[in-house]
């Protein structure tokens, strides 16, 4: 049986905990509620690059160069992945899922003969990575701080993979992500980013079309389409990080509420443990005490 | 006289979203002049200024893209521009700097930021626009 002190030792370190815990779960509210109004900012530009898009992707029949970004290289035999992790660990289940999706997809395409990399984001699934298909891995980014480098940190990984991409290296890309749904939940998400998944904005494309279809393209349709799709990849990938960083702030936040409620659950046990310990102690004194005084 | 509504808008934020009398975009075949009204066009744009005026032609804010798209129609123009900077907030010397840092390099990148630098030096030394 422990002793009083031990007891009171547990008590001590449990309430030490509690409070980094609920510490840190301030933290990731804060943060959460930076992220997620960057995460806000960041929207119209990418849902007006995306409607300027759909207008424009039905003037892309098939080409050579820089189209190909969104009509495909006419193969898929190679794959590139991109999981997107945090940098950081004490945030639940988010990155493992991550990690597990991402393995799962991996193993799912070569099981249909693809050939796939790696191109992971993040430390947590680099380190993941590292231990289990180094040779995948063809390039990894961490410590990307997207709330405070912001745009360029996007741009870096969208040239890497454009230039890949350009050699021939892939030819289809996926990125695999948590989406920010709520404060307190993520959904793992698959996205295609190369070729251009123009499945649901080809709906819009429709609806544009009766409504109002008629521009003048300056300089001419190609042009534009041509800087528009390099951008459209880049703001994809930010809208990716940042919908990655708000869910990683809300997962933390949810994680260290969760373990800030069971520390303060032990230390009502322990409290508890410890008064009967001390009662049990005081009862055997006083029996103590008794029998010696009836045997005088 | 009528407006049109104006959106300048960056990846990180919304920059400028107000209704306006007249803006003056740096289109890549020319700059363009769009008054409420305008017809529908959609443009690429090269590095410069994009100017707004009140409806009584005078200058609001003025501020340097990198380049970017804009798309009009009569009722509203929208600018995406990749980096926005107020055009005051420049500072000479150091674009002078950049510029001559630039200069030595020799690579396809620093190209590209040299001309979008020697275009932030014109746009902060030249004055026409400032006044329709």
């Amino acid at each position: 049986m422990p002793s009083l002190k031990d007891i009171k030792t547990q008590i001590n370190s449990v309430g030490s905990t509690k409070k980094i815990t609920s510490a840190m779960k301030m933290v990731a509210a804060s943060k959460l509620r930076r992220s997620q109004e960057k995460a806000e900012a960041a929207r119209p530009y990418s849902s007006r690059l995306e409607e300027m898009l759909s207008s424009l992707a039905s003037s892309a029949a098939s080409g050579e160069g820089i189209i190909k970004l969104l009509t495909g290289t006419g193969n898929d035999q190679n794959y590139i992945v991109v999981p997107v992790s945090a940098d950081r660990g004490l945030c639940g289940g988010f990155n493992s899922s991550i990690n597990r999706e991402t393995f799962k997809l991996v193993k799912s395409l070569e099981g249909n003969g693809k050939k796939v990399q790696l191109m992971p984001v993040g430390k947590k699934s680099r380190d993941f990575f590292n231990r289990v298909m180094k040779d995948q891995i063809i390039e990894s980014f961490v410590d990307l701080n997207v709330s405070s480098t912001g745009y360029e940190s996007a741009l870096n990984i969208s040239n890497k993979l454009q230039e890949l991409y350009f050699e021939g290296k892939f030819d289809k890309c996926v990125l695999v992500f948590n989406k920010f749904k709520s404060a307190i939940s993520q959904e793992v998400t698959q996205q295609q980013l190369i070729p251009l998944d123009v499945s649901n904005s080809e709906k819009e494309e429709e609806k544009e079309n009766s409504s109002n279809a008629i521009y003048d393209y300056e300089p001419d349709e190609e042009t534009i389409l041509k800087d528009l799709l390099p951008k459209n990849v880049s703001i994809q990938i930010f809208k990716v990080l940042l919908e990655s960083d708000a869910g990683e702030q809300g997962a933390r936040m949810a994680a260290m509420d969760n373990a800030t409620r069971n520390a303060g659950e032990m230390i009502d046990s322990l409290t508890l443990k410890y008064n009967r310990t001390r009662q049990a102690f005081i009862t055997k004194e006083l029996i103590e005490i008794i029998s010696g005084a009836e045997s005088i | 006289m009528a407006t049109i509504s104006f959106d300048l808008v960056s990846p990180e934020n919304l920059i400028f979203n107000d209704d306006v009398g007249t803006i003056i975009v740096p289109g890549k075949d020319g700059d363009l002049g769009i008054l409420p009204g305008h017809s529908q066009v959609m443009s690429s744009l090269r590095p410069g200024r994009v100017m707004i005026y009140s409806e009584d032609k005078n200058l609001v804010k003025s501020f340097f893209v990198s380049g970017g798209f804009a798309e009009i129609n009569p009722e509203k123009c929208i600018v995406l521009a990749e980096s926005v900077v107020e055009l005051n907030s420049l500072d000479k010397s150091s674009i002078e700097k950049e510029i001559e840092e630039l200069g030595g390099k020799d690579s396809k990148e620093s190209e590209e930021q040299l001309s979008i630098a020697k275009a932030k030096l014109e746009a902060i030394t030249v004055s026409f626009y400032d006044k329709i």
